[in-house]
C-alpha cells in the first residue's frame, strides 16, 4: 500500500486500472470516491454501449439498423449497472459489507473502465480489419471483459472487506438479487400501467357524461 | 354551358379511364413478388414470373378418347388428370411426361401439350428386353405410380422410369413400352427387414444407376446399379442438434448399456425429393416444417453436400420465418427441386404454395406461385391447393398440383429476364457486360439485392475498390471483404509517407514528453528538498 499517493478524483479510475489487486486499497485508503468522476464512467458505458451498435464496421456489425431505439441501450447499459449497485448493496448491508451505496457505486463504475476502453479499441480496428483478422477483436473484447472481471472481483473484496470466497458468492448472490429485482420492477410497472388505464378510462367516461 | 359539360364529361372518361386501369392491374397476378433484404424482412419486387396458362385434362384431349372398355365410376375420371403427382420434361427432345396417380397412368405430351401428340401408356409388356421371369404374365399395369424419370443413353436408347408406389417396385421400360427392368426390394441384408418398400420418386444418373426415395427410409435413398443391385444408401440428412438430441448425448454418458438401448432413438429425417443436373450433382430436398439441417443439399457423386459453409453466407431456404396468418402457421416444407439447364434451383413449397427460385450458388432470385386461401380454394389463375412437383423447360416453370389436378404454366416476365441475362454474364466471368442489364434491373427495381452484388463485383474487376464497397455494403460481407482487403492495400500504398511521418512525429512527442516531465519532476523534488532544509 502507498500511503504517499496524492491523486487527483479523475486519475483514479486510472490508477486502479493499471493496479488491478492493491488499487483498490489505496483508494479505500485515500477515500478516492467521487461521484462525478462514477457518473461519467456509467454515461460513458452507454454512449459506449450505443457507439458499438452505431460505429462497428459493417463487416462486424450484426445490428439491426433499420429501426434505431435509444431504450434497450438504455436499459443494457445504465439501468443495468443501477441494478447491480443497489442488488449488491441491499445483499451485502445484510452481510457485513462495509460498503456504503455511494462506495459500491465508485469502485463498481471505475471497474468498467478496461471494459470501455476495449469496446474502443474494437469500434475502430473494425473499421480496419478484414473478416479473417476478427481475431484481434474478439482478442480485444475477452481481454477487456476479463480485465473489467477481475477488477470488480477485487472492488468488491475491498469495499466489502470479504474474503475471495465470500465475494464470489456475494457477486452471484448480485446477479440473482438483480434478476429478482428486474422481474419486480417489470411486474410493478405492468400493474401500474393497468392502474393508469383504469384511472384514465374512468376520467375518459367522467368526461363524456359531462360534455352531454 | 357546353362548356361545362365537355368538362364533366372528359372527367367522367377520366374517371372511368381510371377505375379501368386500376381494375386491369389488381387483376394481374393472384401474388406480389418479393425478396429478401440484408436483415431477412421481406420487401416488395417485381415479378420474375407471371401465370402463362394453366393445363388440365381437357387441354391434353383426354376427355375425347375412348374409354368404354372403363367402368362406369371410372370413366368420368378419367376424362381429366386425378391427383397428378410428377412431372419430367424431356430438355433435349422436349417430351413432358406427366404421372396421373388415381389414374395410374403416365401421360406423354409436348411442349403445348397438343392432344394429336398425347400419348396414354397404361399397360406395359415384358418383351424382348427383359423376358427370363414372369413369362406366364405378358402385361402388367401401374398402381398408384408416384414418380417419373426418363434418361437417354449416348446411344440414343431411351429408357422411362417409374416409381410404381403400390406394386412395390420401380419399372424401367423403352418408348415401345417394353419392360426393361425391374428395381424391386433389396433381398439383401442390409435392407431393414421391416422398412417396407414402396418407391415415391425416382432419378437416374449417366450411369444408369437409380437413385429411389422410398418414404419409410431415413437412410438417404436407394440405391441400384443399371442392372438391378441393390448398392447401399445414397444422400442420407443429418441428425438435427434439438434440445431433445443434445439432451440424450449427455445422458448416454451416464446410462448403462441396457438403458442406452431402451433410449429413444434420434434418426434424420428422410429426404422427400430429388433431381439431379447436367454435370451429374444430385440434388435433394427435405419436406419438414421444423427442419432447418439439409432442407436443400446438393450431393457431389461421393454423398458429401456441398451447399455447406461456402464463403461466409449461411444459407436459408424457403421463407425465412414462420409467418402466422388468418389462424394458420405458414412455415415453408420444400417438397419438390428442379435444376434447369443455367443451373438455376427451384424450390417448390407445399405450405404455401411458391416457388422459389435460386441460382447456382443458392443467391434468392424469385418468389412466385401462392396457395389459394380458404375462400377461393385455388380457383384463380396462378393460385394452388396443393403443390406437388416442379419442372422447367426453356424458361418456363410447370408446376403441378394434385388436388387442382392440373399444371400451371409460368413464363418469365421482363424483368426476369434481365436478371437471368445478367446472372449469365456474370457466371461467364463477364462482369464488365453484366454492368447494362445490373443497372437496367435497378432502374426496374431499386431493392433487387443482387443487382448490388453484380455491380459491385463489376465495378471491383475495375480495381474502382471505393465504388464496389458502396454496392456491396449491406448486400454482401464477403464481397465488402474482398473489395475492402483491396481498398486497404491501395489506401495504404497511397498514404505511406504520411502515415509514417504521424507515427514518428507521435513517438518523437512522446519521448520528448515523457523527458520534459522527468526534468519537472526533478526540479519540484530538488526544490522541495530544498525547502525542508
Amino acid at each position: 500500500m502507498r500511503f504517499d499517493l496524492d491523486l487527483p478524483a479523475w486519475k483514479w479510475p486510472f490508477y486502479v486500472m493499471r493496479h488491478p489487486f492493491e488499487g483498490y486499497d489505496d483508494l479505500r485508503w485515500k477515500k478516492g470516491y467521487n461521484m462525478k468522476v462514477a457518473w461519467v464512467i456509467v454515461a460513458a458505458f452507454f454512449i459506449i454501449s450505443v457507439a458499438s451498435a452505431q460505429f462497428t464496421g459493417f463487416l462486424f456489425n450484426d445490428t439491426y439498423v433499420k429501426v434505431f431505439n435509444i431504450v434497450p441501450y438504455f436499459s443494457s447499459s445504465v439501468i443495468l449497472f443501477l441494478t447491480w449497485v443497489i442488488g449488491n448493496w441491499s445483499l451485502c448491508t445484510l452481510f457485513d459489507g462495509e460498503g456504503t451505496m455511494k462506495n459500491i457505486f465508485c469502485v463498481s463504475a471505475y471497474a468498467l473502465l478496461p471494459y470501455l476502453f476495449s469496446e474502443l479499441i474494437v469500434i475502430i480496428a473494425s473499421n480496419f480489419l478484414l473478416r479473417t483478422e476478427g481475431g484481434f477483436i474478439s482478442f480485444f473484447r475477452y481481454l477487456g471483459i476479463v480485465w473489467s472481471v477481475v477488477l470488480m472481483i477485487s472492488a468488491m473484496k475491498t469495499v466489502h472487506q470479504y474474503s475471495i470466497p465470500k465475494t464470489l458468492a456475494a457477486m452471484f448472490f448480485t446477479v440473482v438479487a438483480m434478476a429478482i429485482i428486474l422481474f419486480l420492477a417489470v411486474l410493478l410497472l405492468t400493474l401500474f400501467q393497468q392502474v393508469f388505464v383504469f384511472g384514465y378510462s374512468v376520467y375518459t367516461e367522467l368526461m363524456y357524461r359531462f360534455s352531454i | 354551358m357546353s362548356i361545362l359539360k365537355k368538362l364533366a364529361a372528359a372527367a367522367l372518361a377520366a374517371v372511368v379511364s381510371l377505375t379501368a386501369l386500376s381494375v386491369a392491374s389488381s387483376a394481374d397476378e393472384p401474388y406480389t413478388g418479393y425478396n429478401y433484404d440484408w436483415w431477412g424482412d421481406p420487401i416488395p419486387s417485381q415479378n420474375g414470373f407471371v401465370v402463362d396458362r394453366v393445363i388440365d385434362g381437357s387441354d391434353m384431349g383426354l376427355d375425347k378418347l375412348d374409354y368404354s372398355d372403363k367402368s362406369s365410376s371410372m370413366q368420368e375420371q378419367l376424362k381429366n388428370l386425378a391427383e397428378p403427382s410428377d412431372i419430367f420434361i424431356d430438355q433435349k427432345f422436349g417430351k413432358f411426361y406427366v404421372i396421373d396417380s388415381k389414374n395410374n397412368r403416365l401421360i406423354i405430351t409436348d411442349e403445348n401439350f397438343s392432344p394429336e401428340n398425347t400419348k396414354v401408356v397404361e399397360e406395359l409388356k415384358y418383351g424382348q428386353v427383359f423376358p427370363e421371369s414372369q413369362s406366364t404374365i405378358k402385361k402388367t399395369t401401374f398402381k398408384n405410380p408416384q414418380g417419373v424419370y426418363v434418361r437417354t443413353n449416348t446411344d440414343g436408347l431411351t429408357l422411362i422410369y417409374v416409381a410404381d408406389y403400390d406394386n412395390n417396385r420401380v419399372v424401367a421400360f423403352n418408348e415401345d413400352l417394353e419392360i426393361a427392368m425391374e428395381y424391386v426390394r433389396p433381398s439383401s441384408d442390409v435392407f431393414d427387414a421391416d422398412k417396407t418398400f414402396n418407391p415415391k420418386k425416382v432419378i437416374v444418373d449417366s450411369a444408369f444407376n437409380v437413385y429411389v426415395i422410398v418414404p419409410s427410409i431415413t437412410q438417404g435413398s436407394v440405391q441400384f446399379s443399371a442392372d438391378g443391385m441393390f448398392n447401399g444408401y445414397y444422400g442420407a440428412n443429418r441428425v438435427e442438434a434439438t434440445a431433445e438430441v443434445i439432451a440424450q448425448q449427455f445422458w448416454k454418458l451416464i446410462y448403462t448399456r441396457e438403458q442406452i438401448i431402451a433410449m429413444r432413438r434420434s434418426v434424420a429425417i428422410s429426404i422427400s425429393n430429388l433431381d439431379i443436373d447436367d454435370e451429374g450433382f444430385i440434388y435433394t430436398v427435405t419436406e419438414n416444417k421444423t427442419a432447418d439441417t439439409d432442407v436443400l443439399k446438393k450431393l457431389n457423386p461421393a454423398g458429401t453436400n456441398i451447399f455447406i459453409n461456402l464463403g461466409y453466407s449461411d444459407y436459408t431456404y424457403g421463407d425465412y420465418a414462420t409467418r402466422y396468418y388468418k389462424g394458420t402457421n405458414y412455415a415453408s416444407a420444400i417438397t419438390d427441386v428442379d435444376v434447369d439447364s443455367e443451373g438455376n434451383i427451384y424450390l417448390l413449397d407445399f405450405a404455401t404454395g411458391r416457388v422459389f427460385q435460386y441460382t447456382d450458388e443458392c443467391d434468392l432470385l424469385f418468389i412466385f406461385g401462392t396457395k389459394g386461401f380458404k375462400n377461393s380454394q385455388g380457383t384463380q389463375k396462378g393460385t394452388f391447393r396443393s403443390v406437388a412437383a416442379v419442372e422447367t423447360y426453356n424458361g418456363k416453370v410447370y408446376v403441378v398440383d394434385n388436388i387442382k389436378n392440373s399444371i400451371t404454366v409460368f413464363r418469365q416476365t421482363e424483368f426476369g429476364s434481365i436478371v437471368q441475362k445478367a446472372i449469365k454474364l456474370f457466371n461467364e466471368g463477364l462482369y464488365d457486360e453484366a454492368k447494362a442489364p445490373w443497372e437496367e434491373v435497378l432502374r426496374r427495381d431499386a431493392n433487387y439485392w443482387l443487382a448490388y452484388i453484380g455491380l459491385g463485383n463489376a465495378y471491383l474487376n475495375q480495381n474502382d475498390y471505393a465504388t464496389a464497397l458502396s454496392y456491396f455494403y449491406r448486400t454482401s460481407r464477403s464481397g465488402y471483404n474482398r473489395a475492402f482487403k483491396s481498398f486497404r492495400i491501395e489506401f495504404i500504398r497511397a498514404n505511406f509517407t504520411w502515415m509514417l511521418i504521424i507515427v514518428l512525429v507521435i513517438v518523437v512527442g512522446l519521448i520528448i514528453l515523457s523527458y520534459v516531465k522527468k526534468n519537472i519532476r526533478k526540479k519540484k523534488k530538488a526544490a522541495a528538498e530544498g525547502g525542508t532544509e
